[in-house]
């Protein structure tokens, strides 16, 4: 067990406790053990308090419990004023080390997972959809394979005793990081030490995560569901996570291609801000979750396995055959000619100062302290400014041609009438595109070749699947 | 971690038009228009700007704002201040720039349109009003967005109108040196020259009676139901806004008893909760419930309007009273840990009453509210003249 202590003078407290552990030990055939193991804690009740006596407790204090269960992290988190810290921890303790194990919230919980599948990833969130469908395809047959939350036919399947062997076997003492920051009490630290000695201290079994096979060629799934436009994620497995040597270059061509949520990407300006495609477009390094909610990565859903991916937010289906070409294009673009001088000073610089904002909270910081001792790598953002000061723009172009490509993807599409969609892109039917206002030869002409780019897709790699099927069965 | 300060430039009427039936849905798609750049500092150096200090930068808007917020540090906070003074005096953008953007703002709408709840909300507010610009959410109804390719001529009289400094405040928060601040905003902001146009929002007449609407919905979703009553406008001085406030709680959070009944006990329901969210004139007090059954929602819309009902009969029990005012404290506080959210929450309370001591004054009122204040403001505002009710359900069922 490991301990990470930033007491200062703040009025508030910060908890985060680490679990290295996840989905990727869900037993087979048992999808969602992690996962609804994890929301018993924290949204279960303890043996001595009931779920609805917990909130009781903790609703004056203004407090509540969150909880992230990814692939090999499972992080709760709290954050607390100071006239209630004790009290707070006395109920957390038990929440984390006595759990109730109740019935009524269990059905309560697996109600709520099976309805995050089904309503609200399936129903609710076309964009969402599209990059988890991405995630499992890209990580068939691997122990990424799964939806952190399972399946819904696994989570059916789930009772309380499976949830509670997940937590004696796999919440260990070994496997846990306890991150502390602010006004807490003198000595706490050593209390959380004593406290969390209670569980085994030993090291939980785990399955292997072995590397993720390589994509041999194109790959094209269509979920087809009602929709008013048409949401893409396409991307391929890479082997360069935080603490790999081209780490900080790739960083930099993700930022230059699409920083997340910023209108200074490639694929932002050439897509949305030129052409009125969609609301924007970006791309990625590391798996990012909920970017439609969220400005800034989550911290603690570190992997062994990552993809480079692109989002493209959603078109209007006439546009999507377009948009998937455009995208591609813009990838090739950079594969083949890699940055301008301006664009790697640029980008650099602004990796070089935005890395100080990621760390805004306690939270935040305690979250980059677990994940940059997971990686092996100095506090994020000194390993950051390091990386960055440590490029050239030789170095960074060379990078992308070693990782980056615009071939062998596998792409997602989610939208309606995508059956005929498909049926365009294995012919490569010509996808003209038309506009509102007048627009530069220079867009015209490149419209012209990007119309017509090739997608090689063989008809046996295209599949077509209703939405009603993605997350149903145990993969 | 360096200090990061932020700039908001909080705006606060939104204002719409009527003009051929179309409503001129300005506000947000001009917040866009805003990244278009002006003849000293076109959209490609602003850019560049951004992104040589690192800025992390993005904008919405509200019914009763907009805001742009900037995060950097701090070495490079006169330079951005500088660049926002110039936007918000000399923006500039060509009719191609402005019919393009109007796309994107059609894929935001696309890319918002799978959630249910942003649609109910659509139909809510126009069912519930007839004449404010409440009427539409800040996104507006499909037909008007489609239209906006055309008000070009109308986008720039709304940024000669509104973007003045009679209708903005600036807010800078971190690691800074105020009089230092004030005389960098002096210098880049200080010639900026007063408007003359007075926003007239036009009044909501009183609602006469309840109201309904149901949306089918084409894609796989549990049942929504969503109860609203007309409410009050924002106020730190008169109690009926902070009472409505706490009766959110009260009625519908987490440990409320309704809460308990239907979410944790009889598990019919798996999302519960009320929003008295303020406005600069009155709004809607509106409970939503997400409903497991079709067959169930009946039951759970008489549980919604029994629980309104029950603060107009009886007074409620002190001690909860007090663990809602402790909850509404402490969570204000959990959330000013650090320089954007302190910015954040003050863009929101200056764009009510311009001065951030509004915060304490509307604390100071939560305090002051009693039992019998409940019991007062359910009789005035929870009734069935001033009520609509909006279902979702999936179509297919």
């Amino acid at each position: 067990m490991n301990v990470i202590a930033r007491p200062d003078s703040s009025p508030l407290v910060t908890i985060r406790l680490v679990w290295r552990t996840g989905a990727v030990q869900d037993p087979p055939g048992k999808g969602g053990a992690a996962w609804m193991t994890a929301m018993m804690l924290a949204s279960g009740g303890s043996r001595e308090l009931s779920f609805k006596q917990i909130l009781d407790l903790f609703f004056p204090m203004g407090v509540s419990v969150a909880c992230q269960i990814d692939k090999e992290m499972i992080a709760f988190s709290a954050e607390v004023h100071r006239d209630h810290f004790m009290p707070f921890y006395d109920v957390f303790r038990g929440m984390l080390l006595d759990p109730g194990w109740r019935e009524d919230d269990f059905e309560r919980l697996i109600d709520d997972a099976v309805n995050f599948l089904e309503v609200g990833l399936r129903g609710q969130n076309d964009e969402e959809l599209a990059k988890e469908v991405l995630y499992q395809e890209i990580f068939s047959g691997h122990p990424y394979r799964r939806h952190n939350a399972g399946s819904v036919e696994s989570l059916r399947r789930l009772c309380i005793g499976d949830l509670r062997q997940f937590y004696s076997e796999q919440f260990t003492g070994e496997s846990l990081t306890v991150g502390i920051a602010g006004g807490f009490p003198p000595g706490f630290d050593k209390l959380l030490l004593s406290d969390f000695r209670t569980l085994p201290q030993r090291v939980a079994p785990t399955q292997a995560v072995p590397p993720v096979r390589d994509l041999a060629e194109n790959e094209l799934i269509l979920v087809e569901k009602p929709a008013r436009g048409v949401a893409i994620s396409l991307g391929f497995p890479i082997s360069v996570r935080r603490g790999h040597p081209d780490f900080p270059a790739l960083m930099l061509a993700a930022s230059a291609l699409g920083q997340h949520r910023m209108s200074s990407g490639r694929l932002f300006t050439r897509m949305r801000q030129l052409r009125g495609l969609n609301y924007g477009d970006y791309a990625y390094l590391e798996y990012f979750p909920g970017g439609m909610f969220t400005l800034e990565p989550a911290q603690n859903m570190a992997r062994q396995c990552e993809i480079f991916q692109l989002w493209i937010r959603p078109v209007e289906r006439e546009q999507a055959h377009f948009a998937l070409r455009l995208a591609l294009h813009e990838l090739e673009r950079l594969v083949l000619d890699g940055l301008s001088t301006e664009e790697f000073e640029r980008t650099r610089s602004f990796l070089s100062k935005y890395v100080n904002l990621l760390l805004r909270t306690k939270v935040d910081e305690l979250g980059y302290a677990i994940d940059s001792a997971y990686y092996g790598i100095p506090p994020y953002p000194e390993y950051v400014r390091a990386g960055m000061s440590a490029l050239t723009l030789e170095s960074v172009n060379a990078a992308i041609r070693r990782h980056l490509r615009s071939d062998r993807l596998a792409i997602v599409m989610v939208g309606e009438g995508l059956a005929e969609l498909r049926e365009d892109i294995l012919a490569n039917r010509p996808s003209p595109m038309t506009y509102n206002s007048p627009k530069p030869d220079e867009i015209l002409e490149e419209d012209m070749l990007v119309q017509r780019r090739e997608i090689p897709m063989r008809v046996a790699c295209a599949k077509l699947l209703p939405a009603s099927e993605v997350f149903a069965l145990e993969p | 971690m360096a200090a990061a300060e932020r700039d908001v430039f909080a705006y606060p009427y939104d204002q719409h038009d009527f003009d051929n039936g179309l409503r001129l849905i300005i506000a947000h798609f001009f917040e866009h228009m805003m990244f278009h750049g002006t003849p000293e500092v076109p959209p490609e150096r602003y850019e560049d700007g951004l992104q040589e200090t690192g800025a992390s930068s993005n904008a919405y808007t509200d019914d009763d704002r907009t805001v742009y917020h900037t995060t950097i540090t701090k070495e490079d906070f006169e330079r951005i201040l500088a660049m926002e003074a110039d936007r918000f005096r000399n923006l500039e953008y060509p009719l191609e720039a402005f019919q393009t953007e109007a796309l994107a703002v059609l894929g935001e709408y696309n890319k918002d349109s799978a959630e249910p709840v942003n649609k109910l909300m659509e139909v809510l507010r126009d069912t519930a009003f007839d004449r404010h610009t409440y009427k539409h959410t800040t996104m507006g109804f499909l037909r008007d967005i489609e239209a906006m390719p055309r008000m070009y001529d109308y986008s720039r009289t709304f940024f000669d109108r509104f973007y003045r400094p009679e209708y903005t405040t600036l807010v800078v928060v971190g690691d800074v040196d105020p009089g230092q601040v004030r005389a960098q905003v002096e210098r880049h902001w200080g010639g900026w020259q007063r408007g003359s146009y007075v926003c007239r929002v036009p009044a909501e007449p009183q609602q006469e009676g309840a109201r309904h609407a149901h949306i089918p919905w084409e894609t796989h979703t549990l049942p929504y139901l969503m109860v609203a009553h007309r409410s009050t406008a924002y106020s730190d001085a008169a109690t009926d806004c902070a009472v409505l406030d706490l009766i959110s709680y009260l009625g519908f959070s987490e440990n409320s008893p309704l809460y308990e009944r239907l979410v944790i006990e009889e598990q019919t329901v798996d999302l519960l909760w009320a929003s008295n969210a303020d406005h600069v004139d009155p709004y809607l007090f509106t409970v939503l419930a997400r409903v497991k059954e079709d067959s169930d929602v009946p039951a759970v819309q008489q549980a919604i309007l029994e629980t309104l009902a029950g603060f107009a009969g009886q007074p409620v029990e002190a001690g909860r009273l007090e663990d809602v005012k402790s909850h509404l404290r402490y969570r204000f506080a959990l959330g000013l840990n650090h320089s954007e959210a302190i910015a954040s929450t003050l863009a929101h309370y200056v764009s009510l009453r311009r001065t951030p001591e509004t915060v304490n004054r509307l604390y100071r009122l939560y305090e002051t509210v009693t039992p019998e204040d409940v019991m007062r403001a359910a009789r005035t505002f929870f009734t069935e003249s001033g009520r609509t009710i909006v279902t979702l359900a999936e179509a297919s069922k």
